[in-house]
């Protein structure tokens, strides 16, 4: 699904955000992306979602080499892909309804579409009953939920997400990861970048392990060091 | 594609009130630079219409009075043929038809006095193209002996005319049209300043778009579109500017006295109506070069 092959990318001659990356994520599986700040995770994800370029190697997403991809496909690209982010990034003058619908309106879906799909995604990430709530009337866990079914509600391959649990506290962050786990039995790959030590450590899923850029430890079941 | 269209409304309404000050500032100046581009136009057309009586080369009009007899018409005649190869390069007799179809134009702006005129009273016109190189002089010799054949009403020269009007076209054209010019650049500017700001208002809602897959074009749609809408409301407010101008000005124009000149000045309705279209498509246009730059520019909020 998701194979990165001696991937470099620097942002200036004396910070280089990755060097020589590779590795190959199979459909379905579920990757913990850790590492300290500055590591080159944020970047990776970034690189997956053709928010930027490399100089060097090749991102494949869904069998297609995304470095070579003309900027008119990249759209269709993204309807694959589901970004949950730590400050949610949700629009606070929508509704909860609103949000995820919005995801849905904006590649064309019908609205008969939006109206079956918007209630079973929240009724999936437990929060039937909350469609009329704005952002700021939700706790923090239920704001991030949202951003998780607004990911989730064009049933992507691949869900992405960066420090989903960043903003929560342990209980609220496992109720995500639990989330996120469900919907990575549904099929969907997940990726997701976290320094919660915790959380990797409980879940036992594959985790690659970044230092400065260079990718220092690809481990089947592993743990936060 | 419904629900597109749905969406795409929504969300330019939606701009058009969050932004309601830059909006309305961005409408006005539209509309004053559309309306001194308008009133330009209309000037231009108002000389024209001064001018179209001396189009073709004639330099030279004897207007004969109606109850002049045939033998009185041939005599005018005879002397202009006297002089048809010397300083006359031709002429022609515009008869009654022809000389109330001129009044229809010339008198467009003051249908008062067009309709006293008719078949019975109108005055019928020499119209003399001189040879080139005929001085100006020689035509005004000829004017006076020609003022003196029997029922000649009035005997005109366009040098006496022409040289003012054509100056106070260029006036007019020049400086009208440069202030036109500069505010239709101050329009585009604020309809770009406008969609910038309200792209950046919704930098968020963007971001969220480009992330779940919307088109560039999906994005840009709305905010393009609300630049046009600004720039065909502007566009309306010049028409209505132009309209009631133009309402005045003929109203005005009709109270002048009967020599004045200035009915011809007068712009007919369908000449106002081509007006008020450009004044449109103009407006659209600003709206558009305005928006579609700002949209393409600050995509990547």
């Amino acid at each position: 699904m998701i194979r990165l092959e001696n991937v470099t990318k620097s942002y200036s001659a004396e910070v280089v955000a990755l060097r020589d990356a590779s590795f190959d994520i199979p459909k379905g599986e579920f990757v913990f992306l850790v590492g300290p700040s500055g590591s080159g995770k944020s970047t990776l994800l970034r690189l997956l979602n053709r928010e930027d370029r490399p100089e060097r190697g090749a991102v494949w997403v869904a069998g297609r080499n995304i470095i070579d991809m003309p900027p008119s496909r990249v759209p269709h690209l993204r309807r694959n892909i589901g970004n949950v982010f730590q400050d949610y990034k949700l629009l606070p003058n929508k509704t909860v309804f609103e949000n995820v619908a919005f995801a849905q309106e904006v590649i064309g879906r019908p609205k008969h579409v939006i109206r079956q799909q918007v209630p079973a995604v929240l009724d999936l990430v437990g929060l039937a009953g909350k469609e009329d709530r704005f952002p700021h009337q939700l706790s923090g866990g239920e704001q991030q939920r949202v951003s998780v079914a607004r990911a989730f509600a064009n049933r992507p391959l691949i869900l992405l997400a960066d420090e989903p649990t960043g903003n929560l506290d342990p209980a609220t962050g496992e109720g995500i990861m639990r989330l996120l786990d469900r919907i990575n039995k549904t099929g969907t790959t997940v990726v997701m970048a976290t320094h919660d030590q915790r959380i990797v450590n409980t879940m036992r899923k594959r985790v690659i392990q970044l230092d400065r850029g260079v990718i220092v430890r690809d481990q089947a079941r592993g743990v936060y060091e | 594609m419904l629900s597109r269209l749905t969406y795409t409304l929504r969300e330019t309404w939606a701009s058009f009130k969050r932004n309601v000050t830059l909006t309305v500032a961005a409408i006005i100046t539209s509309a004053v630079s559309l309306l001194i581009f308008g009133l330009t136009l209309l000037i231009q057309h108002g000389f024209d219409n001064l001018l179209v009586k001396w189009e073709g080369g004639i330099e030279m009009i004897v207007n004969v009075r109606a109850q002049a007899s045939d033998e009185q018409r041939a005599v005018i005649s005879a002397a202009l043929d006297q002089q048809r190869g010397v300083i006359i390069q031709s002429y022609t007799y515009c008869d009654v038809e022809c000389s109330l179809a001129d009044a229809d134009r010339v008198l467009a702006g003051d249908p008062t006095s067009r309709e006293l005129l008719d078949e019975t009273n109108i005055p019928t016109q020499f119209k003399v193209i001189p040879n080139e190189g005929t001085e100006v002089d020689t035509l005004r010799a000829l004017k006076v002996s020609y003022n003196d054949l029997p029922n000649v009403y009035s005997v005109e020269l366009a040098e006496d005319q022409i040289d003012l009007i054509a100056k106070l076209k260029g006036f007019a054209g020049l400086y009208t049209t440069g202030l036109a010019i500069a505010l239709m650049f101050a329009a585009v500017l604020l309809i770009w300043n406008t969609i910038r700001t309200a792209m950046y208002a919704r930098r968020r809602e963007i971001e969220v778009m480009k992330l779940v897959g919307a088109t560039d074009w999906f994005i840009r749609i709305p905010f393009m579109l609300e630049g046009l809408i600004q720039g065909v409301i502007g566009g309306l407010v010049a028409c209505a500017g132009l309209w009631f101008v133009n309402n005045r000005w003929t109203a005005g124009v009709a109270a002048f006295p009967d020599d004045s000149g200035f009915e011809a000045m007068v712009v007919a309705g369908n000449q106002l109506t081509v007006v008020m279209l450009i004044i449109l498509g103009i407006g659209a246009v600003v709206g558009m070069i305005g928006s579609g730059i700002a949209a393409s520019r600050f995509l990547d909020v």
